[in-house]
């Protein structure tokens, strides 16, 4: 069955030459940043950034590794956020999306207008600050920092997306007809198809959860709870608010290089990501290899 | 959909509900008082409060927990620690509006407590002081006691304008000087790293370079009031119009003539703000925000980076002749209303601020374990720990219990000359616009109009980047105008001669 | 009208009907007497005692000429307003808020009510009485709440001050009446439909309901309850009457909005974010299908995580980047112009560049990630097709024109409807960052979320200007994706978001 294509070969050319282009504009700031993390900091603020460190250092990896312990503890609090929101709110995400999906179930649209308006309408931050800290009382837990993005409306709908993308209608009402509950039907013909689905919504919201410094930043008592990305943020924006302050009042100010730091810090935060993403990636990197193979 | 609505209400309810409770103070509980304070805790936090509250507990039944309000969005931290009712004490300051929360009714009106509870504190404060703090004639913070100068000034390389012989910056003609001189003899190096002023005083300049306005005029409020009104430090209640003066025409003129001689960048207006500029050579001066403090850390870095380098500072009140020290609400505690145990509040703060033990155990922590003195009197950290001011209370600063540091003694004689000068003003080192507060409630939105035509239009007139002066200048004119600047200058005005009335400025 | 309703209904006896009728006139008649009972001239809250009451809100001789005695549940919250008693506004508010629903739910069943021969098939005129329900409900809790407001307020000033109309008591009751008569139409309704009701449904999916919990706790603590901020955008906030009890000030805090060149504003917010919509789409489905089609794995995985990571670099570094790329003096690309003789090019004080570059920095920063989506899709598609495709002769680009780029438009129209509710909100840190607070770029670059940013620093205190600006933005939203939703549900009911 071989087929003689000759598009392919112009297609060919077009794919490499628009990735080729993409994924270099898209790699050659990192490789900016990952430079300017091995330079000093004056050299930084003289002569600006380079593609290649012009006087090797680790002087800001220093810096951010100064006391090991407390980086170390805040690596540990963001693995422990990850995991726990992206697993709970995984499993709960993708129940609500199952719900809304089911054309049989009556409210499947009041439902999901009630979770779309959400995006929509909010009351603003104050109110739901004291909603956490007030009425929960949770200042200071690590419940307070997990658990308010624990659902993001945007993946239940994504989510739903994918379920009736991936489970034609036809599928359930037969094993319906074969006397199957809808508990049956979501952990076993579902769940299984729904590979690409979970991996999608599980890496985004597993990003969510590693990138975020604010509610560490509204919700901690100590340093303890402080997530990976709330430690290095708050780390140069202790030198900046210091220098700010002393305009105000006569303050010895700390020393922080703050422009290499800031780099050295991006990678310190974004690496390991980088490195599990490729893990991730099978499940919806798998592409269309037919005509690849066969042609 | 019905039972929904109920238990809706019910929970708003107990939301509305929460932060009323408050009781009379019972002496035989516990109180554990939550003191909240600026920026990160030390490492120490722990230590040096047990063996804070293992006196306080004794004397007082009281304990205190400092929180922290970290450097990442503090102003927004510190308003929420306040309207949740999140602390007993917190730290004030006329830059965290201390006024505006005062007026609001976030804390608790102090006077009778100092009376029944701090009347040492209150002797030690001296009326003067504590008068700088009420707002509408309520005390509403204890001071911190040790007088400081922040006056603005320019910060300049003294090594340069000595190998180039040029003349000292004081006047602005001597500054152009300078910065002109320096770009003829080295026209690689940089100048000026000014930028577009960030919320705080906003509504009163736009660019930067508008702080120059301080060498130029005596005016009461160093850069201008706000709305474009000016008045001198000598007659404060004589309210005059800069916006719609000649005056105005010919400062935007003079920066337009700067901005075109190169003395700073062209993109300025989007400048990342690069604070270390000045420190790595790449500025030859700052004249924005500066103060006797920064002079002195600058001159630090100098002396161990660049020991050729010699850092000199010039207050433009020597220049104009108007100086004066810190306003008192510059570092303040207070109390707030929510609190259960006001009493107890004022007597743990009375103690710490004239007990010398117990302000340096706050201050400086554990003697022995993490500083102690050296033969020359100075105060030398062991264990940085817990630095110095480790818990950033300079609210709780005691002139007569202040360890000194080497570096403080170059402040201090900064803070000598000024005083010096400030004693022959007409209103001998008196902080007179610090102490007041403007209620805009009634013009807020023609306020906020016209403090977005001032960033829309002014800071690009003070940065000298318009192509035509008298057109951008009739410009925004014509459109502050516009934002309804006439109804914030009559409020305003109206409230800053109540002011000046009231403490008999005249 | 479907046929097996309509003989359904043929069969029925005459008396039946007749019965039916009568029924529905009278249901028509409770929803006009609420209607007209909601009208501003029937007194539900009266001021009794004037003199006393004023002097308990210790009102001034000034103010008190202009409250007049006699108020509707539509009318209280002026009286709130000029007697600056925020005690009563949430309350009010609430009121106001039920009361306005009832009112549209009332008017609501009238529509359905002439539209019932036009609706969905099998649904006859079951969803007529489901609003009518809502709406007797909803007036049924605001004459209940108005009771309960007034007793607050007497209790709260220790005196008799307010009295109820005697609207106010008519109003549950006619509800109740209304409520009855539909609840007993509708059980015969769903008879004939072969309709259920909650209970029913509840009982068939009662797993459903609770796969629905924890999406539920959720979405009331952490969004629906704190919805209730909604309300400060009315206020003037203070710390002694605090959030619920400071003053009632109507739309003052949108004042600001009008203010401003509202306009501009909008039109610029909109512009950018249908450019970064559709562009955005179409960048992420194009490179999504040339990475789905690069044979060799590694190769497809390794420029897939390259185009990724600039979702990494966070704003503030870019902002640094950006900057050292388009400065006037030492800027990378001025340098690079200097070097070939051109002239320097003066970004930060022209604005017509910016929406390009503002533009390409968001492309930039985001195809990666949401290309993700798209590959998903991509993966999920059977090889089936394209097997198919290929023995039909069909040719790469047919292929994907025919079978990829048709099986992507749902995924497609599910996050152009998602985006649209956030038409009127913009990227505010890709904006903040890359602009900063230069006021010769705004006529191009000022979008309605740094505008409010501006506004909102110089103003400390003001939790009603952001909350009102907010609401503007969320209004605004909704309206969109209302619209845009009921379009597509007419065309296409899969793809619509509810």
């Amino acid at each position: 069955m071989k087929i003689k294509d000759p598009s392919k070969m112009g297609f060919s050319v077009i794919k490499g030459v628009f990735l080729t282009i993409l994924s270099l504009l898209c790699v050659l700031p990192f490789v900016v940043i990952v430079s300017g993390s091995f330079t000093s900091n004056q050299e930084i603020i003289r002569n600006g950034f380079s593609l290649f460190p012009r006087d090797f250092t680790v002087e800001a990896y220093k810096t951010i590794f100064k006391t090991p312990e407390d980086i170390l503890q805040a690596y540990k609090m963001n693995v422990y956020y990850t995991g726990i929101g992206t697993v709970l709110g995984l499993i709960v995400i993708t129940l609500t999306a199952y719900v809304i999906s089911r054309k049989e179930f009556k409210y499947r649209n009041t439902v999901s207008f009630l979770i779309y308006f959400t995006t929509i309408f909010g009351g603003g931050m104050i109110p739901w600050y004291l909603m956490y800290a007030n009425v929960l009382n949770l200042r200071g837990t690590t419940l307070a920092i997990w658990f308010p993005a624990l659902i993001t409306p945007f993946l239940v709908i994504l989510m739903r997306t994918f379920i009736t993308g991936s489970v034609p209608d036809a599928v359930v009402e037969s094993a319906k007809i074969d006397g199957a509950g809808h508990w049956r039907i979501f952990w076993q013909i579902v769940l299984p198809v729904l590979g690409p689905g979970l991996a999608t919504v599980g890496l985004f919201q597993a990003l969510g959860y590693w990138n975020d410094w604010y509610r560490s930043s509204m919700f901690s008592t100590s340093s303890k709870t402080w997530s990976l990305q709330f430690y290095l943020y708050d780390l140069v924006n202790s030198t900046q608010a210091m220098r700010q302050m002393a305009q105000y009042a006569n303050v010895n100010t700390a020393d922080l290089p703050t422009q290499s730091v800031k780099l050295a810090m991006s990678v310190v935060a974004t690496g390991p990501i980088l490195i599990l993403y490729p893990f991730v990636q099978r499940y919806f990197v798998s592409g269309i290899t037919v005509g690849a193979v066969k042609g | 959909m019905k039972k929904l609505l109920s238990i809706v209400l019910a929970l708003i309810l107990c939301l509305s509900l929460l932060p009323l409770a408050s009781a009379a103070d019972d002496m035989s509980e516990e109180a554990n008082l939550v003191f909240y304070v600026m920026g990160d805790a030390p490492k120490d936090e722990v230590a040096v409060e047990e063996a804070i509250n293992a006196i306080l507990k004794e004397k007082f039944n009281a304990t205190i927990d400092f929180q922290f309000s970290t450097w990442t969005d503090f102003n927004l931290k510190y308003n929420n620690t306040l309207i949740s009712s999140g602390a007993d004490l917190i730290y004030v300051a006329n830059w965290e509006n201390y006024g505006l929360n005062a007026n609001n009714g976030a804390f608790l009106e102090m006077d009778e407590l100092l009376d029944t509870y701090g009347a040492e504190l209150k002797a030690l404060c001296g009326d003067g002081m504590l008068n700088m703090c009420r707002v509408n004639g309520d005390l509403y913070c204890i001071p911190a006691l040790w007088p400081e100068y922040v006056s603005l000034g320019i910060k300049y390389r003294e090594d340069l304008r000595a190998k180039y012989d040029l003349p000292y910056p004081t006047t602005l003609e001597n500054i152009e000087a300078y910065l002109k001189g320096i770009k003829d003899a080295d026209p690689a190096q940089g100048l000026l790293r000014p930028t577009n002023t960030e919320s705080a005083s906003s509504l009163i300049i736009g660019f930067d370079t508008a702080y120059l306005l301080a060498d130029k005029y005596p005016w009461v409020a160093p850069f201008g009031m706000p709305y474009g009104l000016a008045a001198n430090y000598e007659t404060p209640s004589d309210v005059y119009d800069y916006w719609f003066s000649d005056d105005f025409v010919e400062d935007c003129k003079m920066f337009k003539s700067w901005a075109d001689q190169g003395f700073w960048s062209k993109s300025a207006l989007s400048d990342t703000n690069d604070n270390e500029a000045y420190d790595n050579g790449l500025a030859v001066a700052e004249i924005a925000g500066m103060n006797p403090n920064k002079q002195i850390t600058s001159a630090n870095n100098f002396a161990k980076e660049h020991p050729e380098w010699e850092s000199a500072y010039i207050t433009y009140g020597e220049n104009t002749g108007v100086l004066y020290p810190g306003h008192a609400t510059q570092n303040g505690t207070a109390i707030l209303r929510s609190s259960k145990y006001p009493e107890r509040c004022m007597m743990v703060l009375n103690y710490i601020m004239t007990d010398e033990a117990m302000n340096c155990l706050v201050q400086y922590g554990i003697k022995g374990k993490h500083y102690e003195l050296d033969e020359n009197g100075f105060y030398v950290n062991l264990d940085d720990s817990f630095p110095y001011e480790g818990f950033n209370t300079w609210n709780l600063r005691v002139n007569d219990y202040k360890l000194k540091q080497p570096t403080d003694v170059a402040l201090q004689a900064m803070f000598d000359k000024y005083a010096e000068l400030g004693a022959k003003t007409k209103w001998p080192n008196v902080n007179i616009w610090d102490g007041f507060t403007e209620d805009y409630t009634d013009y807020a939105s023609e306020r906020a109009a016209v403090g977005n035509v001032m960033r829309e239009l002014l800071a690009p007139l003070q940065a000298g980047l318009v192509s035509d002066v008298d057109t951008a200048v009739a410009d925004f004119r014509q459109k502050v105008t516009n934002a309804g600047l006439q109804a914030c200058r009559d409020g305003f005005t109206e409230q800053w001669l109540d002011y000046c009335a009231e403490y008999n400025y005249q | 009208m479907s046929s097996p309703i309509s003989t359904a209904r043929l069969a029925q006896g005459s008396d039946r009907r007749t019965d039916e009728r009568r029924k529905l006139i009278v249901l028509g008649l409770c929803a006009i007497l609420v209607l007209v009972l909601f009208l501003p001239f029937f007194t539900w809250i009266r001021v009794a005692d004037q003199d006393a009451l004023y002097s308990a809100m210790g009102l001034k001789a000034s103010v008190i000429k202009k409250l007049t005695p006699d108020h509707s549940i539509l009318t209280f919250l002026s009286f709130v307003e000029t007697s600056k008693q925020g005690v009563l506004g949430f309350w009010s508010f609430l009121l106001l808020i039920v009361a306005l629903a009832a009112i549209a739910l009332c008017l609501l069943a009238f529509i359905r009510y002439l539209r019932r021969n036009r609706v969905a098939e099998g649904k006859g005129m079951l969803r007529t009485y489901s609003t009518f329900q809502k709406g007797m409900v909803f007036s049924f809790a605001t004459a209940v709440g108005t009771i309960g407001l007034i007793i607050f307020a007497n209790h709260h000033y220790g005196l008799a001050g307010f009295a109820p109309g005697i609207s106010l008591f008519l109003v549950p009751v006619i509800s109740l009446v209304g409520y009855a008569i539909s609840k007993r139409l509708e059980k015969t309704e769903r008879v004939l439909c072969r309709e259920h009701g909650f209970i029913e449904e509840f009982r068939r999916n009662w797993i459903l309901f609770l796969f629905l919990v924890p999406c539920f706790v959720f979405f009331l603590i952490n969004n629906y309850l704190p919805m209730t901020g909604i309300y400060f955008a009315f206020t003037q906030f203070n710390f002694r009457d605090h959030l619920f009890a400071s003053p009632y000030v109507g739309f003052k805090n949108f004042e600001f909005l009008v203010r401003s060149e509202i306009l501009h504003l909008t039109q610029n917010t909109i512009l950018y974010n249908l450019v970064f919509i559709v562009v955005g789409n179409v960048l992420q489905v194009f490179f999504a299908i040339l990475i789905s089609h690069v044979a060799n794995q590694r190769l497809r995985k390794t420029s897939q995580t390259m185009i990724f990571m600039p979702y990494f670099v966070s704003y503030v570094i870019l902002r640094v980047l950006v900057f050292n790329m388009f400065e006037y003096e030492v800027g990378l690309i001025n340098n690079f112009l200097t070097s070939i003789d051109r002239a320097k090019v003066d970004f930060y004080n022209t604005p017509s560049y910016w929406p390009w570059i503002i533009t390409l920095f968001y492309l930039w920063k985001n195809v990666g990630y949401g290309m993700v989506v798209y590959l998903a899709t991509i993966t999920g598609i059977s090889t089936e097709y394209y097997e198919a495709a290929q023995i039909d002769g069909a040719n790469i680009y047919q292929q994907i024109r025919y079978i990829t780029v048709p099986l992507l438009k749902p995924t497609f129209i599910i996050l152009l409807l998602y985006a649209l509710g956030g038409i009127m909100k913009g990227q505010f840190e890709l904006f903040y960052q890359l602009v900063g607070n230069n006021g010769t770029l705004f006529s191009t670059t000022d979008i309605f979320d740094t505008y409010v940013y501006r506004i909102t620093t110089t103003q400390p205190l003001s939790m009603g200007l952001g909350t009102a600006a907010g609401l503007f933005q969320s209004l605004f939203g909704f309206i969109v994706i209302v619209l845009t939703n009921f379009l597509i549900k007419r065309k296409n009911p899969e793809y619509a978001l509810f």
